[in-house]
């Protein structure tokens, strides 16, 4: 057999391909890129922003292991924020504006500076398979690259169709042809796949609107970066941009309702189901009546650009009636829409097709990343992106798949979620999805992550340096609260009780005069895992106290080749579920809807037995 | 799915049977409750007998004892169960030893679902495997939907109560949770003081729940054993036979027992809670109507349903009625007045066979009744899965479910945000969906984005 040309080809270079590739390049893979333009890498094509809520602990975790978007997102970054301040540091998330143009050019730029990387500005057409497994890839316009492992992140793009009004035309996005070979080479291979939706607003001229009817949102100061990497000098004197917020009224619901029947999502013209937690403007109005007025936010989509993204007021109305609509709101009087907003609808391949690694049962050595798997979201794509990229690599190798555990990480609860579950709608990270949500925090994303990239040689030797600097610091802090003491409030205590009371705040007991170890350039973090770990004791210990059962209960692990067929008890039902996603743990097994506890408990019964058995 | 790694407890022993009552705790920490039941702080020596009493409350020796024990350690893995199993054995009255259960529980025993112990074993390699089918179907008693079906059979109103609770904490929750995932909505989930007075009423529905529980009131006080049928059928007369004195009122004229009469009393060794019920039947009078509405309450609480009927008179649609309203249970058919000209033959129902002939007269068949009645106490077959367990684990349920309340409303008066509240929360959810069913998280999104218009 001839050696493949390379060892991961990656198709797309949208937020879960650049980070997929990034990976395997780093890891040593030789790297195939394809995509269909220079112009198109890390796109951001809806809100010109990253993180959030949930999101932004993703993007930590990304860059605890080795990844590109934190690193992005400071580097090009136009005004940041740091979410939940009023709440603990579980909840802490943090959350920037985007140059999106800069942002863009520096994944590009960054990926183009690796020479494990090789480009291929052109269409992806069928995938080649071997023995069932995959071997390469055919181009659109002729020719083929061979290889041992395939990404495919190809986003919207698979059968894309766009709605504005009664127009529609395939497109992957607008203006952009839909990727159809692709798709039905997919089809081909009797993946179960369904159809999603999703939307964008409306696009203004910055110079057609009058932001003196506005109230104006400024980034913090100092800024709290989304990198480990990142010091704090790096973003101090950053120029921040404003984005502004209006409301919405009777006069543009009224439009909404007049023009209701030609709202594509309205009139039947669209089947793909929209993500509910991401309403459009259509759906505000229709399903929520009572409520007066809907909140806009005004976003820059970049410094020197005069595009201005109207955040809460995705639509795919008809262009004129998304002219009156806008031009129906304070300060928007003369408004001019650049691009107007739409729908696209595109087809998702169900994530019970796929194993914790993100490769696919139905075809070795291809990998699935990104909407592509019915989630939504750059941070979401981008977290696929790099577990893909990394298993794509390991699989080249033949050694074991990189799994992150829910309790490990949000990227875990992702990856779980989407393989077990899969998705009805396009999927959104929460944190209460976590049910480990005070152990995953923003702070100690390096904690839990990056001696595991590390291992698999992700993590380079200079961010491994700052991390052994920095849990140097942190093991010298844990000792320092729990041994010395501090007067707080004319009471003198262990620092660690201090910190742990709730009417007491962490910056009143560091004032009171506690020195502990930091570096100017990382205290953030530094600080934020201390008062972390103490604030929540008494609920970590009775955290861990409840892990340790989940963990030794669901760790029963289910042999590949356990059949579930003919086991008295068990629903038809329920044997197809399990059969669809072939489970791999117990616990993972009791996750699955459908599944009762009673299947389960059948279930484990016949696994203990079937080992007792060999 | 059974957990498997903390400490379960329950009857071990079939209830009814004298002389000897079997409690067996299994997990981690039997050994550690078992101690703390009898107040001890040696450790316990292995498979060897000891002598103990467990108290009221266990630290202090002047509070009651419930029973003189004997305590027997087995240590991992040579046991029943193949994990640590302490056998407390008592002197057999089911009402000491449901007790040692609950004192058990509030040591931090789980009360073990039906079949529990078996699956323990069986996980463990400590049993020869019972064929899949066997386990199966056993597993497949103990749902929570069969529980919540027997739940429902026994008092209606109570699961409707503890959903009603159950509804309005979740809701709470997914404001909670709201107020996390999207912190710049531009509007707030809960205003000033709202969060805090949310919590009071779950907790105070809580407590109404634990206190007016009338099944939890019953079941405290051993096998409850209900007589009902329409009016002046002789339920009070053989309510008296039956406790050997006058304890209610006797007249000739019909509906003269207004209200439930309970007495504790021992038939062959067996404690059984014995109720009289107004006759049920369609009234005008208001007063008589309340008597048959907790009649109807009684019937539905019951462990077993003692229907008396009139042999001296036909059968009527009211006697048909008081059937069907307790067929759900252990029911057993007395016909009555057997010292009269009989109108009918008792081989007429397909109940009649079973049925017991009485006098409450000259003394005629109370001696089967009684009998009759320690059989079905004692009836292996259905033993373990009775109401009455169940309804104990119910309420170690809410209990557990107001404590976890408790302390989220501790912590909100201290300062703690919504990330560490929820974390008690969800705790709560978690006791109540044990009785009510479960629900996921995406269950919680679902009902976030349809109540508040969220999302950019």
């Amino acid at each position: 057999m001839t050696t493949p040309e390379f060892d991961v080809v990656v198709v797309g270079a949208g937020h879960a391909g650049a980070e997929a590739a990034w990976a395997a390049a780093r890891m040593g893979a030789r790297v195939g890129l394809c995509t269909l333009s220079p112009d198109t890498v890390a796109l951001m094509p809806c809100n010109p922003a990253i993180g959030g809520t949930a999101k932004g602990h993703l993007v930590r975790e990304i860059d605890a292991l080795g990844g590109l978007m934190g690193l992005a997102i400071d580097a090009t970054g136009i005004q940041f924020k740091l979410l939940n301040r009023s709440r603990g540091p579980a909840v802490w998330s943090p959350r920037a504006q985007a140059d999106k143009k800069r942002y863009g050019a520096w994944v590009r730029d960054r990926l183009s500076g690796e020479p494990n990387i090789t480009w291929f500005f052109r269409r992806a057409a069928s995938i080649r398979l071997e023995g069932g497994a995959v071997s390469g890839l055919d181009f659109e316009d002729g020719g083929s690259v061979s290889c041992r492992s395939l990404v495919i992140t190809t986003g919207t793009f698979l059968n894309g169709l766009v709605h504005i009004g009664d127009e529609q035309r395939p497109a992957g996005r607008f203006g952009e042809l839909p990727t159809k070979v692709l798709a039905d080479s997919l089809h081909g291979f009797g993946f179960e796949m369904g159809r999603l939706k999703t939307g964008t607003p409306p696009r203004l001229d910055r110079r057609s609107i009058d932001f003196s009817k506005f109230t104006e949102e400024h980034g913090d100061d100092p800024i709290v970066p989304f990198s480990f990497l990142s010091r704090r000098s790096d973003l101090a004197g950053r120029a921040q941009i404003s984005c502004h917020t209006l409301h919405t009224g009777d006069l543009s619901h009224a439009l909404v309702r007049e023009n209701i029947n030609k709202s594509p999502l309205y009139n039947g013209q669209i089947q793909g189901i929209g993500p509910r937690y991401c309403p459009s403007f259509e759906d505000k109005v229709m399903r929520f009546p009572d409520k007066e007025r809907h909140q806009i936010f005004l976003e820059p989509e970049g410094v020197d650009v005069d595009e201005i993204y109207v955040n809460g007021l995705s639509m795919s109305l008809p262009r004129v009636a998304q002219e009156q609509i806008v031009r129906a709101l304070p300060g928007l009087e003369q408004a001019v829409v650049i691009r107007h907003g739409y729908a696209v609808e595109y087809d998702f391949v169900q994530p019970t097709e796929l194993r914790a690694s993100l490769e696919t049962k139905r075809v070795p050595g291809l990998f699935l990343a990104g909407q592509i798997n019915g989630t939504s979201g750059y941070e979401e794509a981008a977290a696929q992106g790099l577990i893909a990229g990394i298993n794509a690599t390991l699989g080249s190798r033949s050694d074991p798949p990189f799994v992150i555990g829910r309790d490990e990480g949000y990227i875990g609860i992702l990856v779980d979620d989407l393989v077990t579950q899969g998705c009805l709608e396009p999927y959104r990270m929460f944190t209460s999805r976590a049910e480990h949500r005070l152990v995953l925090r923003i702070d100690n994303a390096d904690v839990r992550l990056t001696s595991r990239g590390r291992a698999i040689g992700l993590v380079d030797d200079a961010r491994w340096g700052l991390f052994e600097r920095r849990t140097d610091r942190l093991q010298w802090n844990r000792q320092l609260a729990e041994t010395s003491k501090v007067s707080v409030r004319s009471t003198t205590m262990r620092v660690a009780q201090a910190i742990a009371r709730p009417d007491i705040s962490f910056a009143e007991v560091v004032s009171a005069g506690v020195e502990f170890e930091t570096d100017d350039q990382f205290v953030d973090v530094d600080l934020a895992t201390i008062e972390a770990e103490f604030r929540y004791q008494g609920y970590l210990k009775r955290h861990y106290a409840q892990l340790q059962r989940v963990r030794s209960q669901s760790s029963h692990v289910i042999p590949p080749s356990f059949s579930y067929r003919g086991i008295p008890g068990l629903s038809t039902e329920v044997v197809e579920r399990l059969n669809t996603v072939r489970p791999t743990t117990i616990g993972q097994a009791g996750r699955i809807p459908g599944v009762t506890p009673a299947a389960l408990a059948i279930v484990a019964a016949r696994v203990v037995n079937t080992r007792a058995e060999h | 799915m059974f957990s498997t790694d903390d400490t379960i407890v329950a009857v071990a022993t079939p209830p009814g049977r004298g002389g000897l009552g079997v409690v067996r705790l299994s997990g981690p920490s039997a050994e550690s409750i078992a101690r703390r039941l009898v107040g001890r702080a040696d450790p316990l020596r292995q498979r060897h007998a000891t002598l103990a009493r467990v108290r009221e409350i266990p630290d202090v020796v002047t509070s009651r004892t419930i029973d003189e024990v004997v305590l027997t350690w087995f240590a991992a893995p040579h046991s029943y169960t193949g994990e640590d199993v302490v056998e407390l054995s008592g002197h057999g009255s089911p009402v000491l030893i449901e007790r040692i259960v609950e004192l058990a529980i509030r040591e931090g025993a789980r009360q073990a679902e039906p079949g529990e112990f078996t699956f323990r074993a069986y996980l463990n390699g400590r049993m020869d495997l019972v064929q899949a089918e066997a386990v199966a179907d056993l597993i497949h008693a103990v749902t929570p939907a069969q529980a919540r079906v027997a739940m429902d059979q026994m008092d209606g109103t109570l699961t409707q109560e503890i959903r009603r609770v159950g509804d309005q904490l979740f809701g709470v929750i997914a404001k909670c949770e709201a107020s996390l995932d999207f912190p710049d909505e531009g509007f707030h989930f809960f205003e000033a003081g709202e969060l805090r007075s949310a919590l009071n009423q779950v907790a105070a529905a809580l407590d109404k729940l634990l206190s007016t529980s009338s099944a939890g009131r019953l079941l405290r006080e051993g096998c409850v054993v209900v007589l009902s049928g329409r009016p002046n059928t002789g339920k009070s007369s053989l309510f008296n036979a039956l406790l050997g004195r006058n304890r209610a009122i006797v007249t000739e004229v019909a509906g003269t027992t207004r209200d439930l009469i309970s007495e504790r009393v021992d038939f062959h060794g067996v404690p059984v809670t014995l109720v009289d019920t107004a006759g049920i039947r369609q009234s005008a009078d208001p007063i008589e109507l309340l008597g048959v509405k907790l009649a109807h309450e009684a019937v539905n609480a019951a462990e077993i349903n003692v229907v008396v009927v009139d042999g001296s008179q036909p059968l009527t649609q009211d006697d048909r009625a008081v059937l069907a309203a307790s067929a759900h249970s252990r029911q057993i058919v007395v016909v009555n007045k057997c010292d009269q000209p009989q109108a009918w033959a008792p081989a007429t129902g397909a109940w009649a066979e079973e049925s017991v002939v009485t006098s409450t007269v000259d003394g005629v068949g109370l001696d089967a009744l009684k009998r009759r009645i320690v059989g079905e106490i004692a009836d292996e077959g259905t033993a373990r899965d009775t109401p009455t367990l169940t309804n104990i684990r119910h309420i170690g349920l809410i209990e557990s479910a107001r404590q976890a309340v408790d302390r989220a409303i501790a912590a909100l008066g201290a300062g703690a945000t919504e990330e560490l509240l929820l974390i008690d929360l969800h705790d709560a959810r978690g006791q109540l969906e044990e009785v009510t069913g479960r629900r996921t998280i995406d269950d919680v999104l679902r009902h976030i984005f349809s109540s508040f218009c969220i999302g950019k």
